[in-house]
């Protein structure tokens, strides 16, 4: 059996090996793509990766290892991300929007749920992800959601940075960012949930 | 009495290790007698787990025209190495 998920062979990828930085692209490009999208815009997203790309393979021979590859990943699509930004004199701005939160509608008046979540059929990461029409339909939720929540979602969740690494790199105070972030799960969460429960997006 | 609301808006927090001690107690003691929230505060805890991975993998195009891009500033760049950051 195929293995879903290849670890990144670090020894590999320090030497230079050519099918293991292809293997590392393979992996986490995407991910990668959805970061710069959430800061740049979808526009300038690849070339900020490509250019991040060039950047990790040359620093790729000095990578200690002190952090997830992931996560170091996302610190040089931010770096780019922000090289660009000045140069176009444009700024990242995380705001708060107006939005109410995504399960406002699932409590009653006193706090007690209304419509409580259903239990979903098979709720481990594995068996999420296994399943086609829902995978689609979070990254038509993904594209929808408010570039702020989203680039929240990529750094924390998805890219593994720490809140005051991204409180430093954009802008945004530590309580914004914990309520963008709280409202982008909350919106997976609906999602997934109307999806168990109907089998729809 | 926590309501549920509540339970909610403090699951990240629980998640992350966040709470203190008595914001802890309190939203284990609801999550005891209330199952759906015990089965929110479950669920919610396996989704996050898959948010890492939910971007699958690159395509074969995409990959190479990385490939590509990298070797031509291998070549542009001579032997110099170590980027800043
Ligand atoms: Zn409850």
């Amino acid at each position: 059996m195929r293995a879903e998920v290849v670890p990144d062979d670090i020894q590999a990828l320090r030497r230079g090996d050519d099918s293991a930085f292809s293997a590392l692209v393979r992996a986490h490009h995407r991910a990668l793509l959805a970061t710069a999208t959430a800061i740049v815009g979808i526009d300038d997203a690849e070339e900020v990766v490509q250019n991040a790309w060039i950047k990790a393979h040359k620093a790729l021979p000095g990578f200690e290892g002190r952090s997830a590859l992931r996560t170091w990943l996302t610190r040089i699509v931010i770096n780019e991300a922000r090289m660009l930004l000045r140069k176009s004199r444009r700024e990242v701005s995380l705001q708060l929007d107006e939005d109410q939160h995504p399960l406002a509608d699932r409590f009653r008046e006193g706090g007690h749920w209304s419509k409580p979540p259903v239990t979903w059929h098979d709720e481990s990461p594995d068996g999420l992800l296994m399943q086609r029409e829902l995978a689609d339909c979070l990254s038509r939720l993904l594209l929808a959601m408010p570039a702020p929540q989203r680039a929240m979602l990529e750094l924390r969740d998805a890219g593994g940075l720490e809140f005051d690494e991204i409180c430093n790199e954009l802008t945004i105070t530590a309580s914004n960012a914990r309520v963008l972030l709280h409202r982008a799960r909350t919106q997976l969460f609906k999602l997934v949930d109307h999806y168990q429960e109907t089998g729809e997006c | 009495m926590l309501k549920c609301r509540e339970v909610v808006h403090q699951a990240d927090a629980l998640l992350a290790g966040e709470l203190s001690g008595r914001e802890r107690f309190a939203l284990r003691m609801h999550i005891i007698i209330c199952r759906h929230c015990r089965r929110y505060v479950k669920q919610f805890r396996h989704l996050l787990r898959a948010i890492p991975r939910m971007h699958g993998q690159a395509s074969e195009s995409e990959v190479s025209r990385v490939m590509t891009a990298v070797k031509n500033a291998d070549k542009s760049m001579g032997g110099q190495s170590n980027p800043s950051g």
